[in-house]
């Protein structure tokens, strides 16, 4: 069992009805919300503290009507995106059972929150989300807000005006608000996925939002560009690309698109991860025709050997709190998960089960590792714990599934699959495999990085 | 693309690789949306909403790969094939060691090369699909590396053998069986030019 607790705010109870403003008017302006984790005391006396005691599994039950919209013209789709936008978000985070129109089509409303909320309560939902869109002046200006039903107060309130471009970004960031507000988490409607896309023979680093919208290349080589891992603050990838011979190691800054190498000397630097305070980056490295780990800056200075083994050493992932580095490594026969300390001290076998281990990614919280292990013939994504070492195996069936990488609140898992023919990134719950979800259709599309937690 | 920003990226790829070119337009770094947003007054004066700032499309005018063989290194390549060269040497799945079979076609390489001790050739490693992107790159390398190793040790100068792994990103049969996959795990020679030596 687990509490949660969230402060509502009283409302005086001059309520007005009507689609416009669809519930209360308060002679006097209402407190800031309070913050992410922490609900900050609000300095009404009329404060009401509600606590909601509930198994973990149990989820929120949210209504979300139709939102109000005034003065659309242009913009009219851009409206429907964003509405769209926060629903699937809220839907998708597995946190809240969701009562949309369709379901909410059947009760008897009086367009009076102070009459209707026992309404939307005698139908089972517990918070109530009322949005209000406009257009003005060619920009979309959205307000939401949330209602405690019980009480009939207001508990957040946020407004939002930006291009009709901006649609699923204003949703996006609404949508994590309420998840904030309401759980405690942080949400990751906001994240970016980085991807391989393959278009006509070519691979280049691709990105897209966290949903599979807006995807958009990162590269032009128009050569085989691969492996994107993001840096700790979002604002740069380092790759794998051929567009100078020999794979090389390569930084793309994401705003201006800029590139630079960082290693590319000898005859192959690939597969590179980033040391969590960004400083650093891991990739490995050939030395003789052997694979091994090396560390660099972010420069390629400081080069520094990690393994030594006369077998393949490869696909370094770096641990989210640091100390700790994840690779692959034929040292026993075929490839397995090893894990090392960050100076190379320590290389000991994480992975028993199945021949062929690899692509290593860790949980944010660094407890667990997925990666792809061929089981019966067939890739499947595992998930381990690098503790007990206990192992599950979260996708079945044919289609080839792997390179996983973990959302940022650690509750999903973005891995490529060929289940429909070609190789398409998918999404689904990092615990038990379920609702599993495309994310992309077009070209062909592997290697998903999903950006660190803010 | 233009002949001036053509230019340009020759330049830039002889002096600076990927450093790049002057863009057509600057772009504006994009800025990070502030969520700590503004609340919303209830009272009927409008509150202050939160600017949601423009997408910026990243530059991806890039440096782009050139892989063009030149007509003249063709005739050479075709003329060593010619007189017994083998170009490409097959291996076991998963493996990078070195069949009976392929060391004796090795060894008619080797004896060719040192009939003509001024090509220069790059071995490429290649891999099956099967397996990873990543480890299959790591695999095209130790394959690509035990040619050139075993051409060494037979007396062919080690400074005219350059690798290059391909892992299993340049296929020569793209269909999911044996017979197909066994064509795609090899280590392909090609004759890239002379050495001035």
């Amino acid at each position: 069992m687990t509490t949660r607790r969230f402060a509502a705010f009283a409302l005086p109870s001059l309520l007005v009805a009507g689609s416009a403003l669809l519930w209360a008017q308060s002679p006097t302006p209402q407190p800031p919300p309070p913050s992410a984790t922490a609900p900050s005391p609000p300095s009404q006396p009329s404060e009401v503290t509600l606590e909601l005691t509930r198994n973990q599994k149990a989820k929120i039950r949210l209504a979300i009507p139709q939102y109000a919209k005034a003065g659309f013209g242009a913009g009219a789709a851009a409206g429907t995106e964003l509405e769209t936008t926060v629903r699937r978000d809220l839907d998708f985070s597995g946190y809240f059972d969701i009562q949309g129109p369709e379901q909410l089509a059947g009760l008897s409303l009086a367009g009076d929150l102070l009459t209707d909320r026992d309404v939307y309560r005698s139908a089972g939902n517990e918070v109530l989300l009322a949005g209000d869109l406009r257009e003005e002046d060619g920009k979309v200006v959205f307000e939401g807000r949330l209602f405690d039903l019980k009480s009939g107060q207001s508990i957040l309130a946020k407004r939002y005006r930006g291009s009709f471009a901006t649609a699923r970004r204003i949703g996006h960031t609404f949508a994590d608000e309420v998840i904030r507000y309401l759980t405690g988490a942080a949400g990751f409607a906001l994240s970016e996925i980085a991807y391989v896309s393959e278009r006509g023979k070519i691979k280049e680093i691709w990105l897209m939002d966290y949903d599979g919208g807006n995807p958009h290349p990162l590269t032009g080589h128009r050569s085989t560009s691969m492996s994107p891992a993001w840096n700790p603050a979002g604002d740069g990838i380092a790759y794998t690309s051929f567009v100078n011979g020999p794979p090389g190691v390569y930084l793309a800054e994401v705003a201006s698109g800029k590139k630079r190498p960082i290693v590319a000397s000898g005859s192959l630097n690939i597969s590179p991860t980033f040391a969590p305070d960004g400083g650093r980056i891991a990739f490995s490295r050939s030395v003789a025709g052997n694979i091994e780990i090396f560390s660099s800056d972010t420069g390629g200075g400081n080069l520094r050997r990690l393994t030594q083994s006369g077998a393949i050493d490869t696909n370094p992932a770096w641990s989210p709190k640091g100390g700790t580095i994840a690779f692959t490594s034929s040292r026993a026969g075929n490839p397995q998960i090893y894990l090392m300390d960050e100076e190379g001290a320590n290389q000991r076998r994480l992975t028993f089960e199945g021949s062929y281990n690899d692509g290593a990614s860790w949980s944010p919280d660094g407890s667990e590792v997925a990666y792809a292990t061929r089981r019966d013939g067939r890739f499947q994504i595992a998930v381990t714990n690098v503790v007990s070492q206990e192992t599950r195996v979260i996708t079945s069936g044919p289609g080839e599934n792997e390179s996983p990488t973990f959302s940022p609140d650690g509750r999903k898992i973005a891995f490529t699959s060929r289940r429909t023919g070609t190789k398409q990134i998918y999404v689904l719950d990092a615990a038990s495999g379920a609702n599993v979800r495309p994310l992309t259709t077009e070209g062909s599309n592997d290697m998903a990085d999903w950006s660190r937690p803010k | 693309m233009n002949r001036k920003a053509l230019t340009c990226l020759i330049l830039a790829a002889a002096m600076f690789p990927l450093y790049g070119c002057p863009k057509k337009k600057p772009a504006t770094p994009a800025q990070d949306l502030n969520v700590d947003t503004t609340t919303v007054q209830p009272t009927p004066a409008p509150a202050p909403a939160t600017e949601v700032p423009e997408p910026v499309a990243p530059q991806v005018d890039d440096q782009v790969e050139d892989r063009l063989l030149s007509s003249d290194l063709q005739v050479v390549n075709d003329e060593l094939r010619r007189r017994g060269f083998s170009p490409d040497v097959y291996f076991q799945y998963d493996e990078a060691s070195l069949s009976d079979e392929t060391r004796d076609r090795l060894s008619r390489n080797a004896d060719l090369l040192k009939g003509a001790p001024q090509l220069v050739l790059i071995i490429e490693g290649h891999a099956d699909e099967r397996g990873t992107n990543e480890y299959n790159l790591a695999l095209g390398e130790r394959r690509a590396n035990a040619a050139k190793d075993y051409l060494t040790s037979l007396g062919v100068a080690d400074g005219r053998l350059r690798t290059l792994s391909y892992g299993e990103e340049r296929p020569v049969c793209a269909e999911t069986e044996e017979s197909c996959w066994s064509q795609n795990r090899r280590a392909h020679m090609v004759v890239t030019g002379r050495s001035n030596g």
